[in-house]
């Protein structure tokens, strides 16, 4: 039908060309160009092609956004429902799980953690890049050797031991500064100071320093300025792209993760809102719908900063060039 | 004077459970404690009076104070800290919200951070006492005269080569949890109000065919997500007459997993999936709390779980208090058992003496020792209260300590709060205590045990062509395995 | 002393003092690798030598390697093993092409491109543990769960699919999928955006259709992006942990237990911190095998 259509150059055809298939003048990636579309197979191709990526946007979007609306529901309605959607939309649900879980403290506790993480996984990594990359001293090769190793053998696989160590040095603080254990503060610096031995952060920043102009640092150690100094004031205003990259990624990282927070923080007053969720994996008196609306909390932060710096973190992944 | 505030602060506490209580529709007429004459105590719960300038001499972590989030049994807790602190002016009391998990636990061991006293589980004591995290309170439970009060099979567990690490808060014995609503459809009821509820397994299969039938809902929710899965089939296996695990007494274990009467109650519970369909649309997804959510809100009829869960159906899943019952675990063809156990309190291996001692003064306060006065009493009294303003059912506890005049005074206070047909309860506490009835878990590497049934079960649950006798073989094979060759 | 030897020293003292405030800046950074990655890993192996409760080495005893033979002939731990090989086959099937073909589809389209660039990437910002839970709702058996109310509106029966049988890990590397996908798939789109657009009009004029330009310019040009990403790929699976122990807590009959879940199972759940980080030495040394592969290709690559 449509191949007749076409061939005739009937109103429809020519509608659809001018809404659908004159945009493919301007694009210059890929197999298909805009001349490519007088075979009707093509345009039918290009058609199928579009619906397919639209499908995948409800895909990507569709499981956060019932987890969201599934909320409304109440524990005997999400439990026996045969409905997607909830009866009616009442916030007394979210509401009352907001309350009773204490979310307002987890949401504090977890940008404390998110601050101080993205800080360390600037400086630390940024600073180490910068040494391999640009001063490169006497062994940076086998710094660098060392590290990146490190980015294909995952932490995750010695978390006890790392668990140990940590657990050590928290106690020895907390020891010297006549801390409580369980409360003291010093439980949440290793959750900062771990973002900041991360290698795949470290070749990012290295891989971006080195594409710079060495005009810039050369002038600029001429004029007495220390290596330090020349990190501070010429690299990291330079490299802004690349640290906001790795800012985002670091939030999520830190935001997401749970594993060693859990061990870390697990009965202290400053539980994240991930060891919150992790702990409702073996809690008594959560329900499955307080489950949801934990969840929902939970995805809530990272949407709005995706929603806020969509821009930056798409073209940020390409920079990135591997995921993180 | 102390004595004077000491008294003021059991009205408060009195005054508390009538705040509480009269929240409800069905608050007793009286709480009555002041008829009561004041009973004898086996120890004296009031420290020595000390002089005006007190030391402190420890300090008493309390790692049972309860989460921010569960108000009521806070307000209660408040009040017995106040009492706890006028009469222990030598010990510093500390709020401390715990709740133990294994991923926890070990750290606040390294810490030295492990409590004065903490809840657990019962399957925990040998790795508590193993890890150097719980410690040896032998010596001041004899000095109390405790030790003597523990129900024995408790205190079995509890202990280790002779010595005792923990004590007792509740004891279970597992039953059968029913949603009266779902055998009403199904038109299950007797005239008096009663369920007619399944004495054998035979017979069960058969009500919940008729469950299923009449209302849509699964008869049974039977797990197999998780070691829960196991802990529950052991009773069905004990129905059938099998002995899972014999015990050499020297130190090595025989694992009977494939023995006929194991391999018969595997292929029985194989036919509620796939000749009866009773079971809800996947038990491999169902866990203990996802159990209580199917018969709390009516997806499920009957659940095996224990008389100190029974708030679960009830206050946290909505199922109505009087819509409730719990009955007998049906028998078999070897007989009726119920699996026994319970949840036990521990000290942490940093505590004094002093310390422990002001946790078990505490206990006292919450009406949860083997000491009958007039704290203890307020604190029962306190307890069902909770219970009855959150629409948990307020039934017996399951005696824990052997000492009798505080378990009549517990059935009197439990009479008193009542909030259900106790005719829905009976025939469970007739047949839980009924001599032979109780057994506690099989012996060995228990965990490693149910892990294994519960892999069979999720076997026989997804595959209708499974053959039981050799899954049994194997799980009997690789569980020996485990036991001849400990990792720890 | 000739002034060029002078020179020499005063460039020599200038290169050891450069030397050491290189090394003075790096050091914290090494400090924090050092103490959270590198010693963990030693640590993990010295442990993996004693056995008892706890990590209280005066409580333990050593074993030497023994612990490795219990490995072997633990039931759980064979399971695992050759379950890992699944989780490699199905991550390779459904992880590995399903952004590849993304990225060529989404590459081929001129509408709505940055919004499907957002969307995709969405689910890569999602919590991994709030992914697994809201997954598990979607994969919810009987008629109420989300899928099976839709297959309801297709007129099927309701689907257990989490216990199906040689459905278990297809749909935990699909969950799994559904999370990072994007990621990749916008990195191989860079990927086809830096092909040189005249590869592709030199081939039109040579009469290449399109089809044939995919297959001989769009394809070839991503091949040592994809040599990277299923590396990459293949050492994610090795550390999958959370997916199955929240989905299905590595059920039905062991098909979806992974090696991680074994270790976070002896440490954290039997206190049995040795064996866990047996499991976890192994994992390391075959990560470390994998790792010596793929530096070899990439090596290659960038020889090429």
């Amino acid at each position: 039908m449509q191949k007749n259509n076409i061939k005739r150059k009937s109103p429809v055809s020519g509608f659809l060309d001018k809404i659908f298939y004159n945009k493919y003048k301007k694009k210059r990636e890929g197999a298909i160009r805009f001349y490519d579309m007088s075979s009707p197979l093509v345009k039918i191709a290009c058609a199928a092609i579009f619906l397919i990526c639209a499908a995948m946007i409800i895909v990507a979007v569709f499981p956060a956004a019932w987890a969201i609306l599934a909320g409304f529901k109440d524990l005997k309605e999400f439990v026996t429902g045969k409905k997607i959607l909830p009866v009616s939309f009442s916030f007394a649900g979210y509401a009352k799980t907001w309350e009773s879980m204490k979310f307002a403290r987890y949401y504090l506790n977890s940008a404390i953690a998110v601050a101080g993480g993205v800080v360390c996984a600037v400086l630390f990594n940024g600073l180490l890049a910068y040494v391999l990359g640009i001063l490169r001293p006497v062994g940076h090769k086998v710094v660098f050797a060392l590290v990146m190793w490190t980015l294909l053998i995952p932490p995750t696989t010695s978390v006890v031991a790392q668990f140990v160590n940590i657990h050590k040095v928290v106690e020895f603080f907390n020891k010297l500064a006549g801390l409580d254990s369980m409360n003291s503060f010093f439980n949440v610096m290793p959750l900062w100071l771990i973002m900041g031995a991360n290698a795949f952060w470290l070749v990012l920043f290295k891989e971006f320093f080195e594409s710079l102009p060495k005009d810039y640092t050369e002038a600029a150690q001429l004029d007495g300025c220390t290596d330090l100094g020349v990190f501070t004031k010429i690299m990291l205003p330079l490299s802004m792209p690349i640290v906001v990259v790795v800012s985002i990624f670091a939030v999520t990282a830190a935001w997401s993760d749970f594993l060693l927070p859990n061990l870390l923080l697990s009965n202290s007053e400053w539980r994240t809102v991930m060891v919150r969720l992790f702990e409702f994996r073996t809690a008594i008196k959560v329900t499955e719908i307080d489950k949801l609306h934990a969840v929902v909390f939970s995805i809530i932060p990272p949407t709005i900063m995706f929603i806020l710096f969509q821009r930056q973190i798409t073209r940020g992944v390409t920079v990135g060039g591997i995921k993180g | 004077m102390k004595k004077m505030k000491a008294l003021c602060l059991i009205l408060a506490l009195t005054m508390l459970v009538f705040t509480v209580s009269s929240c409800t529709s069905t608050a007793p007429a009286s709480a009555g404690s002041a008829d009561t004459p004041p009973a004898e105590t086996p120890v004296s719960a009031a420290p020595p009076e000390s002089e005006p300038e007190e030391q402190v001499t420890g300090t008493f972590i309390c790692g049972i104070w309860p989460a921010d989030t569960d108000y009521v049994a806070l307000q209660q807790h408040l009040v017995y800290e106040a009492i706890f602190n006028a009469e222990h002016s030598n010990i510093e009391f500390v709020r401390f919200y715990y709740k133990y998990a294994t991923d926890n636990f070990l750290p606040m061991v390294q810490a030295g951070t492990v409590p004065t006293i903490f809840e657990s589980w019962f399957t925990e004591p040998a790795k508590l006492i193993e890890s150097g995290g719980a410690r040896d309170i032998t010596d001041i439970l004899n000095e109390r005269g405790w030790a003597e009060a523990i129900n024995p099979s408790i205190k079995e567990l509890l202990s280790k080569d002779g010595k005792i690490y923990g004590i007792p808060r509740d004891a279970y014995a597992l039953g059968l949890g029913l949603n009266l609503e779902l055998f009403e459809q199904a038109g299950l009821m007797n005239a008096d109000g009663t369920p007619q509820y399944p004495k054998t397994w035979e017979e069960l299969a058969a009500a919940a065919k008729k469950i299923k039938d009449e209302t849509g809902a699964a008869g049974l929710c039977l797990l197999a997500k998780d070691n829960a899965g196991g802990w529950h089939w052991s009773n069905i296996a004990w129905a059938f007459g099998a002995n899972l695990v014999t015990d050499n007494g020297d130190g090595t274990f025989t694992s009977n997993l494939d023995s006929a009467e194991a391999v018969a109650a595997m292929e029985y519970t194989k036919s509620l999936k796939w000749e009866y369909d009773v079971l809800t649309a996947d038990p491999l997804s169902e866990d203990w709390g996802t159990g209580f959510t199917q018969l709390g809100t009516g997806a499920a009829a009957m659940y095996i779980m224990a008389n100190d869960a029974t708030e679960q159906p009830t206050a946290n899943n909505g199922l109505a208090v009087d819509k409730f019952a719990l009955v007998p675990v049906p028998a078999g063809p070897g007989g009726q058992y119920s699996l026994s156990g319970g949840t036990p309190y521990f000290f942490g291996a940093n505590a004094s003496d002093a310390e422990v001692n002001a946790a078990l003064d505490y206990l006292i306060l919450m009406g949860k020792a083997p000491v009958l006065n007039d704290l203890s009493i307020a604190g029962m009294k306190a307890g069902n209260a909770t219970k009855v303003s959150m629409g948990a059912p307020v039934i017996q506890r399951f005696p824990c300590w052997t000492l009798q005049e505080l378990i009549d005074k517990e059935n009197e206070i439990t009479a008193e709060f009542s909030n259900v047909n106790e005719a829905l309860y009976a025939d469970y506490f007739k047949a839980v205590t009924t001599e032979g009835n109780l057994r506690l878990e099989e012996s060995g590497q228990t965990q490693n045990m149910y892990a294994e049934l519960t892999k069979v079960l999720q076997e026989v649950l997804t595959n209708s062509d499974a053959d039981v006798a050799a899954l049994m073989k194997t799980a009997d094979e690789n569980y020996q395995s485990m036991l001849d060759n400990p990792t720890a | 002393m000739t002034a060029g030897a002078r020179g020499g020293n005063l460039q020599k003292k200038n290169r050891i003092q450069k030397n050491i405030s290189a090394w003075a800046i790096m050091l914290p950074t090494l400090v924090l690798f050092a103490f959270f990655i590198w010693e963990p890993i030693l640590e993990s192996i010295r442990l993996s030598t004693y056995r008892g409760i706890g990590v209280d080495f005066s409580r333990l005893r050593f074993v030497g390697l023994d612990n490795y033979r219990l490995m072997f002939i633990d039931p759980n731990f064979k399971a695992a093993l050759s379950n890992t090989f699944i989780y490699i086959l199905w991550s390779l099937i459904i992880g590995f092409f399903v952004p590849l073909i993304m990225a060529a589809l989404i590459s081929e389209t001129a509408h709505l491109k940055s919004a499907i660039r957002v969307a995709i990437y969405f689910p890569n910002i999602m919590p991994g543990l709030a992914t697994a839970i809201i997954w598990t709702f979607l994969f919810r058996p009987g008629p109420t769960g989300v899928l099976n109310i839709i297959l309801g509106w297709l007129g099927l029966a309701p689907f257990n699919w989490l216990s199906a049988r040689g459905w278990t890990i297809p749909l935990i590397i699909t969950t799994m999928t559904w999370k990072s996908a994007g990621s990749t798939a916008l990195i191989y789109m860079a990927g086809i955006a830096g092909i040189n657009p005249e590869l592709y009009e030199a081939a039109t004029i040579d009469g290449a259709k399109p089809m044939r330009r995919f297959w001989h310019i769009t394809l070839p040009g991503l091949l040592s992006l994809g040599k990277t990403m299923l590396i990459l790929q293949i050492i994610s699976v090795f550390q999958v942990l959370y997916e199955p122990m929240m989905m299905t807590n590595g059920g039905p009959n062991n098909k979806s237990i992974s090696m991680m879940m074994l270790v976070y199972q002896y440490a954290f759940r039997d206190f049995n911190y040795a064996m866990g980080t047996t499991i976890s030495v192994f994992i390391c040394l075959i990560l470390a095998v994998l790792t010596i592969i793929y530096f070899a290709l990439t090596r290659k690559v960038s020889n090429e």
